[in-house]
């Protein structure tokens, strides 16, 4: 069940109402909060709910066992090896297969290993990574192991955020469940306001992109310099669209029903730095990365090589996270090297510190185009793909091929985009208007409904995110 | 205020797909649009000259190209007759019902008319969403349930939600407004610009012919997707659809001879009949099946295609509620490359062709039956090519 549908409306109308209505009695309301996400998980693919409630289950007992166990370190491995191992299998298994089988024809060996027939369990990613987070923090002392089975399954199963996340932490999620879950007239403004932004970005802005996107990077030869770097920046804001329209409408349901998320984007492309970057872009895998990951690996507190080792270890496994594959890891290597390069490179040039207007402006614009070219193998369905893109680029009669007629607005609305990206950090709409008791909010609902309506192309395709 | 701004945004939004629905897009829609071609018809009537109307020309695309609607105005001119062209690319069935009811009530002077059609179109009850655009604008609130035979509503398919929103109508007219203004400005200035005789009494003349390439069997269609470049991209399109129907070519034999068709059919054949006889033209209907290559008839068609729109014609017939003219067959062998310009239409050869063979049957089915001392002669019958 897609948010974008039918489906989720009359659903979610539903689970609304139902929630609404069992207010004075909180465990059927966690219970009915709980059957719904599981029915919503269903609608996908029901055999995989086994999954989840296998994860759920190990982790439940692991939770409640770690503090009265001796060997409490013993346990934390088994809950890794139990979440990490099923990413094994589902994901990564297939793709270690192939690279086997590759590398044994490349050495004209006869091995050959029969890949597994499974399919990787939607929301798979961020639902392990959840109920590992539970299991690390009761494992640091961080909080107590929660002996409410009910209040654990929703923590792992809650629906508007099984899919593709935000990754909320269980304690934070707990907190949401004990406090007060009161929806004020306040809160279904704010709801509103982030559900009809986010399906706008989804349907409207990421929807419209794809194409232009899709038409370089699934055909790459011959597409010209300008066709290519129109898709790149298309691409680039595709998947800030996609993905942040998908957790404003997460956000958005979950504050309906009572339960605040944390924020996952925040405005990412006006970073100057990649550092900064990813402070902004997908903030909730960044913290679980840093907290449970580069800090477990030591984090800055083993000297400055193994700081910038730890870095580049955390940014390659968080570039494998999203995709098993050369490009995601690529990707993720990418990224760590941009960030080693402005640790050890760039923060000792004083031009690049400067807080001149000049400087700043050329930060964002190496920031926001190191992001881009890193987004090619992200988008390239193959390593080959990438390097024809990559080829595109840097081709002699790169300059010829720009026509006024379709680069050029296609060029305009990539412009107003960013422009619009920047005045929102400055004056965050949607904060604003969810405050709004004027004209304002109706005006804008108004114009998103209308923008819907009348912009949203026919075929919508999946969120990209689910594929993780 | 407070509760007031939640139901403001739904309520504008009502108000502006209601003023939609009742026409505030019509002078600005894109006049190579479904709706924009309809809209042209409507606003042409509403020329003085047009205030009186005798006959009418309904149908797809086939006698857009195939009919002389300019001999037919003139025609009719020589009898003191009017005769509009009210054919429009895509037509079917629901926009033939839409605009004959919306003859009927601002043009009960109406006395006849023809309606050409193709034997593919009394396979199916509708001709797919983008006919609801050639609808739209003669179309009343009262007539949305009957639409909805022809191209049910969908909640997976956002293009039925037309039948029921402006918005959703327009909104793919208004995308491309806003993606190309200087051309949309272009194009309102040259259709605004054309009198409302050349709009419905002109013709479209086509005069390529297909000899260069012949399509007369699926096998000429391979080879011409062989060429690649130097082949007419269209007629190669035309030949994918082709394949596409010789893909899944039923028999339709059996339903011929006592067997109950299948649901789609049967609904195809039961809307048109109702939409034939409802008609309630002083002279009957002179239905016209135009002429069909051989290749549709002969390899992608459903075997017995012809002989079952002739079935669901048939009883209408007896009732003496139609005329019928069957041109199906008119083409063939060599002659027929130079008859068509691409897969579906006739060029002017061969319209000047059907014309010859239509214009007597006019005279004799609606021109004498009003021409004679003022009484309605109701003569019905039909003329085959076989």
């Amino acid at each position: 069940m897609l948010f974008p549908s039918i489906q989720f409306v009359l659903f979610f109308a539903l689970v609304l109402a139902l929630n609404q209505a069992l207010r004075p009695w909180p465990f059927a309301q966690k219970l009915m909060l709980l059957l719904a996400s599981y029915y919503f998980y269903a609608q996908w693919n029901w055999h995989y709910l086994f999954l989840v409630w296998f994860s759920t289950l190990v982790d439940y007992a692991i939770g409640l066992r770690l503090p009265r166990s001796p060997n409490p370190k013993r346990l934390i491995i088994l809950s890794v090896i139990v979440n990490l191992g099923f990413l094994a299998i589902f994901k990564y298994a297939n793709w270690v297969i192939a690279s086997v089988n590759g590398s044994a024809a490349a050495l004209g060996s006869g091995l050959h290993i029969t890949p597994l027939d499974v399919i990787l369990p939607v929301g798979i990613s961020f639902y392990t990574f959840q109920s590992l987070s539970y299991t690390i923090d009761v494992y640091r002392g961080a909080m107590p192991p929660r002996r409410n089975f009910l209040d654990y399954a929703l923590a792992v199963a809650f629906f508007p955020q099984l899919e593709a996340g935000p990754i909320v932490r269980a304690r934070e999620f707990f907190a949401e469940l004990d406090g007060p879950k009161l929806v004020r007239m306040a809160d279904v403004q704010r709801a509103l306001v982030l559900i009809a932004f986010g399906f706008a970005k989804k349907m409207v802005f990421a929807d419209s992109l794809a194409p232009i996107a899709d038409a370089v990077f699934d055909h790459p030869a011959g597409a010209g310099f300008w066709n290519t770097l129109i898709a790149i920046y298309a691409f680039a804001f595709q998947i800030y669209c996609d993905f942040s329209g998908y957790t404003d409408i997460a956000i958005g349901c979950a504050l309906l029903l009572g339960i605040r998320f944390p924020q996952n984007f925040n405005y990412p492309y006006i970073a100057q730095s990649i550092q900064e970057f990813w402070r902004r872009w997908h903030m909730t895998l960044s913290r679980w990365l840093r907290d449970y990951l580069y800090i477990s690996l030591g984090g800055n507190r083993l000297g400055e090589a193994r700081t910038l080792i730890n870095l580049m270890i955390t940014m390659l496994l968080g570039g494998l996270w999203h995709g098993a594959s050369w490009n995601f890891v690529i990707w993720g290597g990418l990224h760590g090297a941009y960030l080693v390069f402005e640790r050890v490179g760039l923060s000792r040039w004083r031009f690049w510190q400067s807080p001149n207007r000049a400087a700043a402006v050329l930060r964002w614009f190496v920031t926001f185009h190191l992001v881009c070219f890193a987004w090619i193998f992200f988008r390239a369905k193959t390593l080959g793909t990438a390097g024809q893109i990559i080829g595109n680029l840097v081709h002699a009669t790169a300059l010829r091929d720009f026509s006024m007629s379709h680069q050029f607005g296609l060029l305009l609305l990539i412009v107003v985009m960013m422009a619009t990206h920047v005045l929102n950090s400055h004056r965050d709409t949607k904060e604003r208007l969810g405050t709004d008791r004027g004209p304002r909010f109706a005006l804008a609902m108004t114009c998103v409904l209308l923008l819907l309506i009348l912009f949203t192309p026919n075929h919508s395709a999946p969120f990209i995110y689910f594929q993780f | 205020m407070r509760y007031l701004r939640f139901f403001i945004p739904p309520i504008v939004v009502v108000v502006i797909d209601l003023m939609l629905q009742l026409g505030a897009w019509e002078r600005i829609a894109s006049p190579e649009s479904h709706a924009g071609m309809s809209v042209a018809k409507k606003t042409a009537l509403e020329d003085p000259a047009f205030r009186h109307i005798d006959f009418v020309t309904l149908g797809s695309s086939r006698p857009v190209y195939g009919i002389d609607h300019a001999l037919l105005a003139k025609s009719a001119a020589e009898h003191n007759q009017t005769w509009v062209n009210l054919t429009v690319a895509g037509a079917h069935w629901m926009s033939l019902d839409v605009m004959t009811q919306w003859l009927a009530q601002h043009h009960p002077e109406l006395r006849g008319g023809m309606i050409a059609l193709s034997i593919q179109d009394f396979m199916a009850p509708g001709n797919g969403t983008y006919e609801l655009g050639i609808a739209y604008p003669f179309r009343t609130f009262n007539e949305i349930p009957e639409m909805a035979q022809h191209v049910p509503f969908d909640w997976h398919d956002p293009a039925t939600y037309g039948l029921y929103s402006g918005l959703f109508e327009y909104h793919e007219d208004m995308q491309d407004l806003l993606a190309h203004p200087q051309r949309r400005s272009k194009l309102l200035r040259y259709f605004h610009a054309l009198s409302p005789q050349q709009v419905l009494a002109g013709n479209a003349d086509e005069t390529s012919g297909m000899c260069a390439t012949p399509v007369s069997t699926l096998a000429d269609c391979v080879n011409l997707e062989r060429q690649g470049h130097v082949a007419d991209p269209r007629i190669v399109a035309q030949c994918k659809q082709l394949h596409g129907w010789a893909g899944v070519r039923p028999d339709l034999q059996p339903f011929l001879h006592g067997l109950a068709a299948d649901e789609r059919l049967q609904r195809a054949r039961d809307l048109i009949r109702a939409r034939l006889r409802s008609l309630n033209w002083p002279i009957p209907p002179l239905v016209v099946l135009m002429p069909t290559p051989s290749v549709w008839l002969n390899e992608a068609l459903p075997a017995g295609a012809h002989e079952w729109a002739l079935s669901v014609l048939e009883p209408l017939l007896a009732e003496k509620k139609i005329s019928l003219l069957d041109y199906t067959k008119m083409f063939s062998g060599d002659a027929e490359c130079g008859a068509f310009f691409d897969l579906y239409h006739n060029n002017v050869s061969g319209r000047q062709k059907i014309m010859e063979h239509l214009m007597p049957e006019v005279g004799r089915n609606l021109f004498r039956s009003t021409s004679e001392s003022g009484v309605l002669l109701p003569v019905a019958g039909s003329s085959t090519f076989r």
